[in-house]
């Protein structure tokens, strides 16, 4: 997507030398996105260095680079069980969300209901309740309904906490399709359910693909449940894994910045390959809320 | 919507019902239970007394819980700044016509939003690290050797410390809904205050803010709710120390109940973070909602 809108005046005349205002302005901006990349870049080629290379120069670059590192993080960490407790619990819990978003979304902007305007207004109150504050209650309910420990536990609260958003998203998005497909569907003699799954959902798939990426982020992403819901160590995600990683290694700095590469490859990988499509979902996400 | 379209009452409750169901059960039943909680004395066990408000009474006198409160607050004052003020300023300046390279810099400076809170944590604890933290190294290789120091070790500024980490990597979400605000304004509007010779700041501060006031409003409110439930940085950054110096609201209920065992005491902050939060929330709405109005009426 990109932004038309320019502020700046149309007649202003170019210039052969660059205006100082022009040059504080780029320079200030570089600066900021420098900042977001190097911290990063530091990490990665530092992730590379033997402990005594790192410990002698910080900031140099590995005179060989030590990809072991990354086997012992591997290993260290239990990676591959972590990922893929993470995946698992990623991948079902954005299923749901997206499901009951586009359900929820649809039905919110198409009809009329009691209770409509109570029921928008209690989902984004989820939005601003301060979820943390609920962890101990959510842990106490979970553990009286035997559902703390389990493969399927963090789905509950994953799907549950990332409703408000997606559902905002689809209502916004599906009152921008024109009604008239959905009376040419229904003069054919289609059904409701069947207006909304075959010829409404088909449409929606853009809007939905955001809304899957947005919150595969927070789900991949997510720490305080974890670590209040599990005990056992092989239910483990990647940031909880991480965690104690880092407290039980943190003296090997290098191969920490192994380990924490790693566990931000996916979301690195599907964030610059998508990141046109999360940047306008973003900003259509904020123009509503 | 046609009559013909309208789908059962029996079948609008079946969709509607399974999201209602889990949002409940993870909003709403837990807020309830630890509203009940917090009347009791309670350790995990069997044994549950019932003591009325003296775990409120309790609060009331909690320096550390008031202390943590403080912090959240002071957090997002900084939030507000770092966050809102930045955001602000970037998607301003992302907007004329003098910046180079929008697309990188909207790409990159969102990146860091992506990143997991904990991870986030890690490398700001490796920037500010004493022996091999990109801060000290920074001072040092431009002669500020003095200023060297092990940076989460001060009590004092320890808070806007952990504070940058939050601000890093939420500004370039700020940034992106500022620019999503900003690109609604009726750009005819823009034109005009060109004409009549507005231009630069002060057409920023004339025209565009006071346009740009919803969307500054939406997003002073996400940032206020961001920082008052703030645990995952400070959890994994500093722990809430030195001692309790950078202890948030939320991280002592979690010590109160997961390494104290006072689940009843930690229901009953449960329910204070939230009675607070949503205080500061409806006290800032109406706030800002009332400076809209009387800008509005001038």
């Amino acid at each position: 997507m990109e932004l038309q809108l320019e502020l700046q005046s149309q007649r202003s005349p170019r210039r052969f030398l660059p205006n100082p205002a022009k040059l504080a302005v780029n320079a200030l901006l570089l600066l900021f996105t420098a900042s977001c990349i190097i911290p990063l870049l530091w990490i990665g080629y530092s992730s590379l260095k033997t402990q005594a290379e790192f410990a002698n120069n910080i900031l140099s670059l590995p005179s060989a680079p030590q990809f072991s590192n990354y086997w012992e993080a591997i290993k260290l960490t239990n990676m591959l069980q972590l990922s893929w407790n993470s995946a698992r619990v990623t991948f079902l819990s954005v299923i749901g969300i997206t499901a009951i978003a586009y359900v929820t979304g649809y039905i919110t902007a198409r009809l009329d209901f009691k209770g409509k305007r109570a029921m928008i207004f209690y989902y984004l109150f989820g939005m601003l309740v301060p979820i943390h504050a609920l962890l101990v209650p959510i842990y106490l309910l979970f553990k009286n309904w035997g559902l703390a420990d389990q493969w399927y536990t963090l789905i509950i609260p994953y799907i549950a906490f990332n409703l408000s958003l997606p559902i905002m998203l689809v209502s916004s998005y599906v009152m921008g399709i024109p009604r008239e497909i959905e009376e040419a569907a229904a003069i054919d003699g289609l059904s409701f359910s069947g207006t909304m799954y075959r010829i409404i959902l088909p449409i929606a798939i853009p809007v939905l693909t955001t809304v899957a990426i947005l919150q595969f982020f927070s789900c991949w992403n997510e720490f305080s449940f974890a670590l209040v819901l599990l005990n056992d160590e092989s239910l483990r995600t990647v940031p909880l894994g991480m965690s104690y990683f880092k407290s039980q290694h943190s003296t090997n700095y290098p191969q920490l910045m192994a380990g924490m590469i790693l566990s931000m490859l996916p979301v690195t990988i599907i964030y610059f390959v998508f990141s046109s499509r999360i940047i306008a979902g973003v900003m259509a996400g904020s123009v509503k809320g | 919507m046609g009559k013909a379209l309208r789908p059962k009452g029996w079948v609008l409750v079946a969709y509607l019902l399974p999201g209602l169901l889990i949002y409940s059960f993870v909003v709403l039943v837990p807020i309830l239970a630890a509203l009940r909680d917090s009347f009791y004395s309670w350790t995990g066990g069997p044994k549950k007394t019932y003591i009325g408000m003296g775990n409120y009474k309790e609060i009331l006198q909690d320096d550390v819980f008031w202390h943590s409160f403080l912090n959240n607050v002071l957090m997002t004052a900084y939030g507000l700044i770092g966050q809102v003020g930045f955001g602000f300023v970037f998607a301003l300046l992302l907007m004329s016509k003098m910046v180079k390279l929008k697309g990188l810099h909207r790409t990159m400076s969102y990146f860091p939003s992506t990143l997991a809170p904990v991870i986030i944590a890690f490398l700001w604890m490796l920037v500010y690290n004493y022996n091999y933290g990109l801060l000290n190294a920074g001072l040092t290789k431009l002669g500020l050797g003095a200023l060297v120091q092990s940076w989460l070790d001060l009590t004092g500024p320890i808070v806007l410390l952990a504070s940058i980490p939050l601000s890093w990597q939420n500004i370039g979400f700020f940034t992106l809904l500022m620019l999503a605000g900003l690109s609604s304004i009726n750009k005819e509007v823009l034109e005009v205050a060109q004409l009549d010779g507005a231009t630069g700041v002060r057409k920023a501060w004339y025209i565009i803010i006071p346009l740009a006031k919803p969307t500054l409003v939406v997003a002073s409110l996400l940032c206020i709710a961001n920082n008052m439930r703030g645990f995952e940085h400070i959890y994994a950054l500093t722990g809430g120390g030195p001692g309790n110096s950078s202890s948030v609201m939320a991280l002592y209920a979690y010590e109160t109940s997961f390494l104290r065992f006072r689940y009843g005491y930690g229901s009953a902050l449960a329910i204070a973070i939230i009675t607070l939060t949503m205080l500061m929330i409806l006290l800032s709405t109406l706030l800002l909602q009332r400076r809209n109005h009387s800008k509005g009426g001038a």
